[in-house]
């Protein structure tokens, strides 16, 4: 690891550069992305890279975990499922569609510090362990409920497929270009929140614990209070994800919420690169666009599995800071290529 | 009737604890827990199914296809070993995470994931003693047993089993006093290698024989390594045995046989969260 | 005016080890050192100080505060700062968010940072951690120790790794710290020039417990503590 690609990454989470020429570049992309993205890309990429950003905001969660904890949780894809449980379930009672988000939030939120607070104590493999654990156990009882299709009861489960009933779209995002924004719109949000905390004190002492436990607690940070945030901040963003994934179809099916999915997701995470923002964006197209775009171009998709494999092993061994890293490096080298040209 | 299911919930377990056995080998020996290890099993068993169909011998087939995956264990610990011996468990864990799914890719690439069976020979044999028995079964049961067993005494008296135990407990000190832990650590490559190839086999002939079902079925097997906690081989055989007889014990009822398949992660996260229930702060600098 | 601490038979059980066994001191002005051979029981003295081991009996009293009854975290937002052997450093995190870290989780602000960079004299503190010296790196060390309002300030060997120079200026800092920040310093070091230069007085412990204590150059010069810090010297000369 170069200085050079660990000082860019600490200038990312840096607030007083909040208004830097790269976050102007930055909000320009993103307004540009927001109004031409959906007829530049036709109808079948935007409804691709629709579920891709979905994903992204679900990875930038794993990102924070992996790259500012050190926590590895294999189950994140699991927290999507609850979050789009919840979200049909209660969008169903007939609540809009951006309570129904909140709810969700909050709902996979308490879920997942519920869930994860038995395993604060834990770390390295044995976090990993216990989260694919969990995520198989809830493969499980997805597989049971099934997701609420606008049926009676708790589970809110139609029988037989006539009285099935996919929840409507909100209101601003009924056709799937405007559902793209919509979701571009909450994406930028969530990665917001994540950016925010990284940046101000909860991520300061996430860091810290991440270096040392001894170290955090001599300088008088609550371990246990801020691990506890970190997994509530990361499940509500999750659950949202799940909420927007949930939105896109009206329905949901266990088949997309396996134990396998989540270490997918994981490992693009890697690849695209877990110390910033841009690597789970580019982590969300790996899980979900790739696919599609190698069939595009005539590449067996399940071939999708070897890159993944081989690019994880290669994010592991040679390139820590992943794509993302990679790119930011490669930014660096140009602008100095051209001041030093300017100079002469 | 409860016999046939806890006879299969028997034959389950003693696969999970087979399958345990060799990760355990190679967790305790190089510190790498190979979560690759299902889709060894799975590449030896649809080599084997492949070759039957090829109308190969059946017993070549089943012994070429363990010895692709011993040759691809090997051949991972040989081109790996050196860079996980720098790095953290997790990483190690983590980098095994993407053979697992490279092999898994090769597998779809080669073949779909439509449901295959693999007939063993030894199906179609068996007798009566209250539920229907087949020689498959007996073997499942019997090998499980015999391999714990037998590499308990392979570790407790051989100079490679020894040297292995050394290796686990520190393995700069085993390297000063002279083992050559290259060699026993490729040694415990291959060792796993081949219990991951036969377990392969003997789990699709009893589950299913799915590249993808067989290939995630390292998170089952796991759990009885975790019950063994990450030491024992005879934990991890009574691991995995109780898992697969509570496993499908529950399945014969119908209030919790949906939930059934959820007793591994349950038995072993319980577990992994009673070992870890006292905390103690290391002073020490996490790098 | 620096505090007093207190220390009243104090023992730490490990088992069946007994790393510190009754342990009376009094630590009251400005920079006292604490010193001793490998193993007599220094750095669990601070981290039963710190709270990160537990006492088997005894008392901490800091001008009437119970130390021991607050765990490790409160104990650094009552005023308690310490450092490690090993540096602390985060690596992702520029210099001046390392120190902010401490300075926000103690009740210090943004001003309480800038006076701990003024105070280490730190350069170009937007660099990481790791792009930091070793110099720099214990310079950060230092102004964690000073931001927020430190009572008590712990060091464990703060000079380790660096060069004759170097210390000298870590050395200058140091007895800076209970004049301008108010707190009492307690030092332990295997330098023995750089405590006598800094500690006004200086306790030593062997087996874990207290076999001197008094002005530093009195007890460095005293025959009990030679014979237990350069024993071993001692016969090799005579060999």
């Amino acid at each position: 690891m170069t200085v050079l690609q660990r000082s860019s990454r600490v200038a990312l989470w840096n607030p007083r550069k909040l208004f830097s020429p790269r976050t102007i570049v930055l909000i320009v992309v993103l307004a540009a992305w927001f109004v031409v993205g959906p007829s530049l890309l036709g109808a079948y990429w935007t409804r691709i890279l629709t579920v891709s950003t979905v994903f992204a905001i679900a990875a930038a969660g794993i990102a924070l975990l992996y790259g500012r904890l050190g926590l590895v949780s294999l189950g994140q894809v699991s927290l999507i499922g609850v979050g789009g449980w919840i979200t049909l379930r209660v969008g169903h009672l007939g609540l809009p569609f951006e309570l129904a988000l909140v709810v969700a939030a909050v709902g996979t939120g308490i879920i997942g510090v519920l869930v994860g607070l038995p395993a604060l104590r834990l770390s390295g493999l044995n976090l990993a362990i216990v989260t694919l654990m969990l995520a198989g156990a809830f493969e499980v009882v997805f597989t049971v409920t099934g997701f609420p299709n606008g049926g009676d009861g708790f589970l809110g489960r139609a029988q037989g497929g006539v009285l099935q009933q996919p929840l409507a779209r909100p209101v601003l995002g009924t056709s799937d270009p405007e559902y793209f924004r919509y979701v571009l719109v909450v994406a930028v949000l969530m990665f917001l929140v994540i950016g925010l905390h990284l940046s101000n004190r909860p991520g300061r002492a996430w860091a810290a614990i991440r270096q040392s436990e001894a170290g955090a607690l001599a300088a008088g940070i609550g371990t246990v209070r801020y691990r506890l945030w970190a997994l509530a901040v990361v499940s509500a963003t999750t659950g949202v994800a799940g909420g927007l994934l949930a939105g896109n179809a009206g329905l949901l099916d266990p088949i997309s919420f396996k134990a396998s999915a989540s270490i997918l997701l994981f490992a693009t995470v890697l690849i695209g690169g877990a110390f910033s923002l841009l690597g789970a964006a580019i982590a969300g197209f790996l899980s979900q666009g790739l696919p599609p775009l190698l069939d595009a171009w005539g590449v067996p998709g399940n071939l999708i599995f070897v890159l993944l494999g081989l690019g994880m092993i290669q994010a592991i061994t040679t390139a820590p800071q992943g794509i993302a890293g990679q790119l930011k490096g490669l930014v660096l080298r140009i602008g100095r290529a051209i001041t030093s040209r300017r100079t002469r | 009737m409860i016999l046939p299911f806890i006879v299969a919930g028997l034959v389950l377990g003693s696969l999970y604890a087979l399958s345990g056995v060799g990760m355990l080998v190679l967790y305790r020996t190089t510190g790498v827990l190979n979560f690759g290890y299902g889709a060894l099993g799975a590449i030896a068993a649809m080599l084997a199914w492949q070759f039957v169909e090829l109308r190969m011998q059946p017993v070549l087939a089943y012994a070429l296809g363990i010895l692709v995956a011993t040759a691809l264990s090997l051949l991972f610990g040989f081109l790996a070993g050196p860079f996980l011996a720098t790095v953290t468990t997790l990483t190690k864990a983590t980098a095994t995470l993407g053979l697992a799914l490279i092999l898994l890719g090769v597998m779809l690439f080669a073949w779909n994931d439509k449901a295959r069976t693999l007939r063993l020979a030894t199906d179609t044999m068996g007798f009566t003693i209250g539920t229907r028995i087949t020689v498959t079964q007996i073997i499942c049961l019997v090998l499980a047993t015999v391999i714990v067993v037998g590499t308990s005494i392979y570790l407790r008296r051989s100079s490679t089993g020894t040297a292995m135990r050394a290796l686990a407990s520190d393995r700069e000190l085993a390297a000063m006093l002279g083992i050559r832990v290259r060699r026993v650590e490729l040694i415990a490559w291959t060792v796993s290698g081949t219990l991951a190839g036969f377990s392969g086999i003997l789990l699709s002939s009893q589950t299913r024989l799915e590249p993808v079902f067989l290939t995630f079925i390292v998170i089952p097997v796991l759990a009885a390594v975790v019950v063994g906690r990450f030491r024992s081989l005879v934990g991890t055989l009574a691991g995995g045995l109780v898992i697969g007889v509570v496993q499908a014990i529950a399945s014969a009822f119908p209030a919790t046989s949906p939930f059934s398949n959820a007793t591994p992660f349950l038995v072993a996260t319980i577990v992994i969260l009673y070992l870890q229930r006292r905390k103690v702060v290391t002073i020490e600098v996490a790098r | 005016m620096t505090g007093t601490l207190t220390v009243q038979n104090l023992s730490v059980v490990y088992g069946g080890v007994k790393p510190l066994t009754d342990v009376s001191l009094t630590f009251e002005r400005d920079v006292c050192g604490l010193v001793g051979p490998n193993g007599a029981g220094k750095t669990t003295f601070f981290n039963v100080l710190s709270g990160f081991a537990v006492a088997a009996s005894g008392t901490l009293d800091f001008d009437g505060t119970d130390l021991l009854a607050m765990n490790a975290a409160k104990r650094a937002r009552w005023g308690l700062r310490r450092t490690f052997q090993q540096e602390q450093v985060i690596q992702s995190l520029s210099a001046w968010d390392n120190i902010r870290l401490t300075a926000e989780h103690t009740g210090g602000g943004r001003s309480a940072v800038d006076d701990a960079v003024a105070f280490v004299g730190l350069e170009a503190v937007d660099r990481p951690g790791s792009a930091l010296s070793m110099l720099e790196r214990r310079l950060v060390e230092i102004a964690k120790t000073v931001c927020g309002s430190p009572q008590l300030v712990l060091l464990d060997e703060p000079g380790a790794g660096l060069d004759q120079g170097e210390t000298e200026r870590l050395v200058g800092l140091i007895r800076r710290i209970p004049g301008e920040f108010g707190a009492l310093v307690i030092l332990v070091d295997h330098d023995m020039d750089l405590v006598s230069t800094v500690c006004g007085t200086t306790a030593v412990l062997d087996f874990g417990q207290v076999i001197a204590v008094g002005p530093t150059a009195k007890v460095l010069a005293s025959a009990e503590v030679r014979k237990a810090y350069l024993g071993t010297a001692d016969v090799e000369a005579g060999a």
